[in-house]
């Protein structure tokens, strides 16, 4: 929640000699950031960031209180001046002339912790003194008229939302403050109207009509116009949850139901009441007629804090002195008390009981006002020896690398797909992880395969770079378990390249025996009689295929497509760093080209000729001839020089082998 | 003289040899090991060897020399030959590693040094790791700031790495914990400081008397190490539900050094104060301590979630962190 504070309205209550620039420097350093301090029409205005827990700084005075506490820090005297805790009950005026009433009925306590309003009547509407307009309008916030400014003003300095209502448009001057039922509807004073879900704050009138969407906005029916005499100052807290639920599901987030939603302190209900009776009679010539009316249902308690001064040094990595201590605290609006040398006992303030309730809490308001940056830099000696990575991280890395050094690129791809991509590739879209608030229907589900992406990054490509195009991606697929699938992906490279690519990678992470094995089955987008089965000894890794025809169409693809994707959790299990040291062969290598007929699959004859004889050491595929193959054989006994003689009968057996199967 | 006509076909052909290929070729047919001249000598009887040793080895010295002469010439040609070195080399193909891989890379291996392992965590969590169990309550205004994708009541797409706090504390059971958690996460934002899917770098190290400037410690660490030598980070309040306290972490800027302005004493106009954000942290908070299983009364820790495209964009000053997600090749080929 940002808000903007003028200089002269944070002055009103923050006596200090500090500069604009300071205050806006030491709140950043320790408490409220501020996002941009600006001259803006003769004042300077401070952008502030209010965080979630801490309502009790989304004001003026709130943000003075601050200051107060962190400028003597920087050895500026500060002081919180004008507190509106220091308004006395006395201040309110007296009622002059006719009274005018106001039945209240309030149908569940826990709806509204604390209640305030009172009828004020020979109001007087026009235009605010220029003071107050110019605050708002650099706090952001439109004038309107003195009636609706003062109320605006009010939060601006307390950071208490207040309503005012025509009290002639209230018919029979009933208030019922009740759940709202499911159906209702009403229309605020945005002009929107609103069918309310149930269970919303509401106020009915005495004609059956709702008059307020409270803690969000007024509703039209009761708004104050030029022409309003009397009206109903009112000043209340809400049960927070209730005010977030409404606010979110009708999209008002105004400042009011930001405010309350946070929990701001009720014991400003009743100052910000008397406070804005005064402005009233000053600006509008408001005669108070009624007496005020409060509940107050919920009193919070005190709240103590034991804070043991040995721990928070712990806690924080610096001793602090017992002085500075309590001054930080006492500051910020903490009674503190010495129990021990070693310990305090802390009274939390009203308006900071929804966010201080645990030792680690009072550590955080002394450290930040001391100033974190003030703090040394340690590093921490904690090991731990025992503990490995996941041998993945590292696999994935390598595997990686190594590919980028074979010349392929990687993409990232969003995770988040679309129906229509899967559609566009002839694949199932019926994904099993699918957001229930999707960004837009092209980032709707978490994708099952890795494939469509990269069909659409060769298309995004084609024709912008050179041919052939290597890319590969590593990412999870879920289905619904996040699982790490490696694609690799090449346009314009034929089969036997992109074949070698993927076995040389597969070769540097040690996997044994890599065979590929046709596939049984017809499946998009693979075309099967280009398509293998990736295995290494018996467990399966992957596929490697062309891409079909009408795939390539429907992604405009020209030329040939290969893609292999691999599971990358068996590739890792399966890949290892144990390396055996082998002999080296003292004796040279005979090398022999051979031609055998067959009409087996290549792979199958490199297997037989490789099981002919345990000396033959390598086998090369050179070229075929329709069923006639060459291969280049190595032939190399350890132990002693080779004759031509064994060879030739090895080679012998070699061609009898294949050509009998 | 004996082998006189031998010597002489040896000279011309020495003479008619251009490369010292060729005149290799020669050496070995006149002098190796079944050469002509061994040949020739290995005709003789005994005695007849005896007696024509002495010539033999005169006229295989002969033999040397003449290829060494030849040699000497050769090697004077070829080294005042004229060669063009500027002729382009012939490439392998390169390829290139993703801008993400390799921060995530750098990233890991700064903190490894320091002893933080790597981890790796659900994309897709409960609400019970991502939110509730990290102290924040259904219904709770924090929730706002997640902007989170939600795939049902009870599952969402982690909108921070943060889910791996409770899962470590669970698989670890004892302190010391110290682990750099890598992950994919997701928001509902798409804007040039925003992409709905990025990824985000997660430490937590739990242990006795862990505290706030052990943080500020290896922070300092981390920015020397990633950013420079002479970066360094400073802590601002902030709030945080799985925190306690918690922080906002800056560091100071490359260009100005944390002074906000330029040597001509102008504003620094890519920090304007000093300062740049990197991300959030804080000292864990007991409930989540507990959630986790630990003992809060005897251990304490830090953690902090950064974002790898946000470290990669203030390092090398991108305009719109969407970029990084390009799949235009004739950018990803850049890095």
């Amino acid at each position: 929640m940002d808000i903007k504070i003028p200089d002269s309205t944070l002055r009103k209550y923050l006596d200090t000699q500090a500069t604009p620039e300071k205050i806006a420097e030491a709140l950043t350093l320790c408490g409220p950031s501020v996002d941009r301090l600006h001259w803006l029409a003769g004042d300077y205005v401070y952008d502030i960031e209010v965080i979630t827990n801490r309502v009790d700084t989304a004001s003026a005075f709130g943000i003075a209180r601050e200051a107060a506490a962190i400028l003597p820090l920087f050895g500026i005297k500060a002081k919180l001046i004008n507190s509106p805790y220091d308004i006395k009950p006395s201040a309110l005026p007296e009622r002059k002339g006719a009274k005018f009433p106001l039945d209240v009925t309030i149908n569940n306590e826990d709806l509204i912790p604390h209640f305030a309003a009172i009828v004020l009547d020979r109001l007087t509407v026009k235009d605010s003194p220029k003071e107050i307009s110019h605050q708002l309008e650099l706090s952001g916030v439109r004038p309107l008229n003195n009636l609706i400014d003062i109320t605006n003003y009010l939060t601006l300095c307390f950071g208490q939302p207040v309503h005012i209502f025509d009290y002639d448009k209230i018919i029979g001057h009933k208030m019922i403050l009740r759940e709202s039922r499911s159906g209702e509807s009403m229309i605020t004073l945005d002009g929107k109207t609103h069918q309310l879900k149930g269970g919303d704050i509401v106020i009915e009138d005495g004609g059956g009509n709702l008059i307020d969407l409270c803690g969000i906005m007024g509703g039209k029916l009761s708004e104050v116009d030029e022409r309003t005499k009397r009206a109903v100052l009112f000043v209340q807290t809400y049960n927070p949850k209730k005010i977030r639920r409404t606010s979110l599901y009708t999209q008002e987030r105004t400042l009011a139901s930001q405010i309350f939603e946070k929990q701001p302190d009720s014991r400003l209900v009743i100052p910000t009441l008397i406070e804005g009776v005064n402005l009233l009679v000053k600006l509008a010539t408001a005669h108070v007629a009624g007496e005020s009316i409060e509940y107050y249902f919920n009193k919070s308690i005190s709240r103590t804090i034991k804070l043991d001064l040995k721990w928070l040094d712990r806690l924080i990595g610096h001793e602090f002195n017992f002085q500075t201590t309590s001054s930080i605290l006492s500051n910020l609006g903490f009674a503190v008390k010495k129990i021990s040398t070693t310990s305090l006992e802390v009274v939390v303030p009203s308006w900071r009981h929804h966010d201080i309730a645990i030792p680690e809490d009072l550590a955080e308001e002394i450290a930040r006002v001391y100033g974190y940056f003030r703090l040394e830099s340690k590093l921490p000696i904690t090991a731990n020896l025992s503990v490995a990575t996941d041998q993945l991280l590292d696999w994935e890395y390598q595997a990686k690398k190594y590919l980028s050094d074979l010349g392929f690129t990687e993409i990232f791809n969003y995770s988040l797909v679309g129906k229509e991509l899967f559609e566009k590739a002839f694949m199932a879209s019926d994904h099993s992880i699918t957001l229930t608030n999707p960004l837009s229907s092209e980032f709707e589900s978490m994708r099952r395969s890795l494939i469509p992406s990269l069909l659409m990054d060769l298309e995004r490509n084609q024709g912008k770079i050179d041919q052939p195009i290597k890319i590969f991606e590593l990412s999870n697929i879920y289905s619904p378990k996040e699982h790490p699938i490696l694609a690799i992906a090449t346009q314009s490279l034929d089969f036997r390249h992109t074949k070698g690519f993927i076995e040389a990678l597969l070769l540097s992470l040690h996997l044994s025996n890599i065979s590929f094995v046709p596939v049984n089955e017809e499946q998009d987008p693979w075309q099967k009689n280009q398509t293998g089965e990736i295995y290494s000894d018996k467990h399966f890794i992957g596929i490697m295929g062309a891409i079909k025809p009408k795939v390539k169409t429907s992604f405009n693809l020209n030329g040939d497509v290969y893609i292999a994707n691999l599971d990358f959790q068996i590739v890792s299990d399966l890949a290892n760093t144990n390396h055996t040291y082998g002999p080296v062969s003292e004796y040279p290598d005979m090398i022999e080209d051979i031609t055998v007929q067959s009409s087996l699959s290549l792979g199958k004859i490199l297997q037989l000729i490789k099981q002919t004889s345990k000396l033959i050491t390598k086998v090369f595929y050179q070229t075929s001839m329709k069923d006639k193959h060459t291969f280049t054989i190595h032939f190399n006994d350890s132990k002693r020089n080779l004759t031509q003689d064994r060879v030739n009968k090895i080679k012998e057996s070699l061609l009898k082998t294949t050509q009998k199967e | 003289m004996y082998l006189e006509e031998e010597i002489k076909n040896l000279s011309l052909e020495t003479a008619s040899a251009e490369t010292t290929a060729q005149l290799t070729k020669i050496e070995a047919k006149y002098l190796g090991r079944n050469g002509v001249l061994n040949l020739k000598f290995n005709q003789l009887s005994k005695s007849d060897k005896s007696k024509l040793g002495k010539d033999f080895n005169a006229q295989k010295q002969k033999a040397v020399r003449l290829i060494d002469d030849r040699q000497t010439k050769l090697d004077r040609i070829e080294e005042n030959e004229s060669f063009d070195i500027t002729i382009p080399g012939i490439l392998p193909p390169i390829g290139h590693l993703h801008l993400v891989t390799q921060a995530i890379k750098e990233i890991t291996d700064i903190f490894s040094k320091i002893g933080f392992i790597r981890r790796r965590y659900p994309e897709i969590d409960t609400d019970w790791y991502a939110a509730e169990g990290l102290n924040i309550p259904k219904d709770h205004p924090a929730r706002d700031d997640q902007e989170t994708f939600y795939v049902s009541e009870n599952l969402v797409l982690t909108p921070h790495t943060s889910n791996g706090q409770l899962r470590e504390m669970e698989i670890m059971k004892t302190p010391p914990i110290k682990m750099i958690n890598i992950g994919k996460t997701y928001r509902r934002q798409i804007d040039v400081s925003h992409t709905p899917m990025f990824h985000q770098f997660e430490g937590l190290l739990i242990d006795k008397d862990i505290n706030i400037t052990h943080l500020i410690g290896v922070g300092d660490y981390f920015v020397q190490n990633y950013f420079g030598i002479g970066r360094r980070v400073r802590l601002r309040p902030h709030h945080f539900q799985f925190t306690e306290p918690s922080f906002e972490i800056d560091i100071t800027c490359g260009i100005c050094d944390g002074s906000g302005k330029l040597k001509d004493n102008e504003k620094c106009r890519l920090c304007k104060s000093g300062w740049v954000e990197l991300g959030g942290a804080g000292m864990v908070h007991p409930n989540v301590l507990k959630n986790g299983g630990i003992n809060s009364k005897k251990y304490s820790g830090f953690a902090f979630g950064w974002g790898v495209e946000r470290v990669l964009s203030m390092k090398y000053n991108l305009p719109d962190i969407r970029n990084i997600y390009t799949t235009d090749l004739r950018i990803l080929n850049q890095f």
